[in-house]
């Protein structure tokens, strides 16, 4: 046996040797040709970690003077974590850390393979409520959220609950997204959602969206949305009254928030790194019967409209500067405005850094002394740090 | 009776002939696919294309009827390497087109739909290490392959080999379209090798670093960028040591590709003698160049009537 086993790597020899030149050249071109194919077809990288999400970091760091009181802020790191689940499923989740904390900002599951052009999105997501809204702080245009959006809708449009999402099978661009949350506004305090309560104190909403090119160079897109929350149980503080029984409030507190967008582009295909331009609006009207702050006593229901229109050019490969008006009325009462100008520049440094300036001059007569707010931002992107074609 | 029966079966036959006569919706990205996919594609296909030619690959705007686009079509041609990162991840994964997802993994697609261009081509420029301290590099390396017209070969081939692979009822058509391409293209190939003979050894410098396989073609040796590094704009430092370069080693061509600004590129020819070429990265980009030939034909004369 072990004869035979050293007598074999001989016979092989012999028989190579055996063969004529051209055979071998062939054998070595098939053997180089099969480690050509391995080599070219390996993975890029083949490692425990090959697959694990793709991580990004947006950081957005603000200086800020309000009326000659300044200060560095440092508004978020922004972590975003992204891949497929399964063949069904894609998953992202976007922690955001800031001066005031960390929080959790987006956790949400997406479907991937429904028929019918449907998406199901779940979890804790930005929701699908007009433009702004549903962008997060660093890529606004503007350093600040407008406050018509900041306060109608309560920060960014954060909610924890599931939307579908339907786009027409159509030439022209149409989409239908219906959602159902615990609440919409990051900010919102009208609800508090770790404690249970009847879905009809749930926020509802439809969204219908739609885009036309005009041209080869212009489009416009339009949006409509209203998010319906059909009741709200307000319960008196009654240490703040100093009425014996709390008194419970939840008939006529239905609330409707409805918006519409319209955004204009200018896309020329000649010099489009260095030309464009974007006109976009957003109004807002919020209808709700309002409660005394302190005491939590129902008030009057109240109808207040917001919006904001703005400009923006871009005059190079590196210059974009901009104008933004926003009026926001008080939810509390209608007529008293504050109203906000502002005036940016941002730079584009590379495509992954930019710096912006602004300029605002708040006014009004909503009870606000009014301010000059001058405002410096820096923000950089490590990594794969991308919010979609939603948020362009 | 009788002629409701014979309506139903006319209808029925209608439905059945339908596919048959039903083009495979295409959807290119740039020109220069959607021109290949015409001439493979023939009448059994529609093209419809996103970017317009004079844009920058790297910057084309996702726009929501590109969306539709996707969302009803058959296959989608793409470069691939990663080139249309700006785009069409975003737009496959709104399309919710089962036959062509957004693949996170390569910033491309996946799906039976998916037509990748750049399988097989030999890739140029792949780099060492990948930072963004480097400017914005392409992981899988080079990926503006379609500036090299014997790659159009191969990107005529891969789009013939996907419509027979989705279409296979006609493989036959879509082989006798290619074959009729293939000899255009090679015989014209043969002409512009024999025409680009004088550009060999010729020292050049570009704008953006996209111009790799038009120097493996030209025999052209692209020393330097008029960008700091792929996608970040010249600084002055930059500028006045390239100015030395230029000089030092006795450049005289530059290569400025159409969509970027031409003031830095003037400002350049005038310090340091150089005459400048504009190119196409894209078909479509320059008046004239609508087809691949075309393009091709048009920036091999440029580079030849600026380095005359």
């Amino acid at each position: 046996m072990r004869l035979i086993s050293l007598a074999s790597p001989c016979l092989l020899l012999a028989a190579a040797a055996a063969q004529s030149p051209a055979a071998l050249s062939e054998d070595r071109l098939q053997s180089l040709e099969e480690r050509l194919t391995k080599l070219e077809g390996a993975p890029a990288k083949t490692s425990l970690s090959a697959f694990n999400p793709a991580l990004g970091l947006a950081l957005d760091f603000v200086l800020r003077d309000r009326d000659g009181k300044a200060n560095f802020l440092f508004r978020s790191a922004e972590v975003n974590l992204e891949a497929p689940v399964d063949p069904f499923l894609k998953g992202w989740a976007i922690v955001n850390g800031s001066a005031d904390g960390v929080e959790v900002e987006e956790a949400a599951l997406e479907t991937t393979a429904l028929p019918g052009n449907l998406t199901v999105t779940g979890g804790r997501l930005f929701a699908d409520f007009g433009r702004f809204p549903h962008f997060h702080d660093h890529e606004l245009p503007v350093i600040d959220r407008p406050r018509s959006i900041d306060s109608f809708v309560g920060g960014e449009s954060r909610a924890d609950g599931v939307e579908l999402s339907y786009l027409f099978p159509t030439e022209a661009y149409l989409r239908a997204v219906l959602g159902a949350y615990d609440k919409l506004g990051s900010e919102n305090d009208r609800v508090d959602i770790a404690e249970g309560r009847p879905f009809d104190e749930f926020t509802y909403l439809g969204r219908l969206s739609a885009y036309q090119d005009i041209g080869a160079d212009h489009s416009v897109e339009l949006g409509a949305s209203c998010a319906w929350t059909p009741k709200r149980g307000v319960v008196e503080d009654a240490a703040v009254t100093g009425n014996a029984f709390a008194e419970s409030t939840r008939k006529n507190t239905w609330r409707t928030l409805g918006g519409l967008d319209l955004t204009y582009r200018y896309q020329p295909a000649a010099g489009g790194l260095y030309r464009g331009a974007v006109w976009g609006t957003e109004v807002l009207a919020n209808n709700e019967r309002r409660f005394g702050p302190t005491t939590r006593l129902p008030t009057d229901r109240v109808r207040a409209f917001s919006g904001y229109s703005y400009l923006w050019l871009k005059l190079g490969r590196r210059w974009r500067p901009g104008a933004l008006a926003d009026l926001a009325e008080d939810l509390d009462a209608a007529r008293a405005i504050t109203r906000t100008y502002t005036a940016f520049l941002t730079c584009d440094v590379t495509e992954f850094q930019r710096l912006r300036l602004a300029y605002s001059r708040e006014t009004g007569n909503a009870g606000r002394p009014e301010a000059d707010i001058v405002g410096l931002q820096w923000t950089g992107i490590l990594g794969h740090h991308v919010h979609g074609f939603r948020d362009r | 009776m009788n002629k409701s029966r014979l309506a139903l079966a006319a209808l029925l036959l209608a439905l059945a002939a339908r596919p048959a006569a039903a083009k495979l919706r295409v959807v290119a990205t740039i020109p220069d696919l959607a021109d290949v996919s015409r001439r493979v594609g023939g009448g059994l296909v529609s093209v419809d294309c996103l970017a317009r030619g004079p844009e920058d690959i790297h910057q084309v705007v996702m726009r929501p009827s590109f969306v539709s686009k996707l969302n009803r079509a058959d296959a989608v041609v793409y470069l691939g390497l990663s080139v249309e990162h700006s785009f069409l991840p975003g737009l496959l994964d709104a399309a919710a087109n089962p036959r062509m997802r957004e693949d996170p993994a390569v910033l491309g697609c996946a799906g039976p739909g998916c037509i990748d261009c750049s399988a097989g081509v030999r890739v140029l420029q792949k780099p060492d290490s990948l930072s963004r301290a480097e400017g914005e590099l392409h992981p899988q390396g080079n990926p503006h392959y379609n500036l090299d017209p014997e790659d159009g070969l191969l990107i005529a081939r891969n789009i013939a080999a996907g419509f027979s692979r989705l279409d296979p009822a006609h493989a036959a058509d879509y082989e006798r379209n290619l074959a009729a391409f293939l000899d255009e293209l090679k015989t014209r190939i043969a002409e512009w090798k024999k025409a680009v003979a004088p550009l060999q050894g010729l020292k050049a410098v570009s704008y953006h670093k996209d111009v790799a396989y038009l120097g493996r073609f030209t025999g052209l040796d692209f020393i330097d960028t008029i960008e700091l590094k792929p996608g970040v704009a010249p600084t002055p430092t930059h500028l006045a040591r390239l100015v030395r370069e230029m000089q030092d080693q006795g450049v005289k061509l530059i290569v400025r590709e159409q969509q970027y600004e031409s003031r830095t590129t003037a400002w350049l020819a005038g310090r340091t003698g150089a005459k400048v070429a504009v190119i196409g990265t894209m078909a479509d980009a320059l008046p004239g160049t609508e087809t691949y030939v075309k393009f091709c034909a048009r920036n091999i004369q440029a580079l030849l009537d600026a380095a005359r």
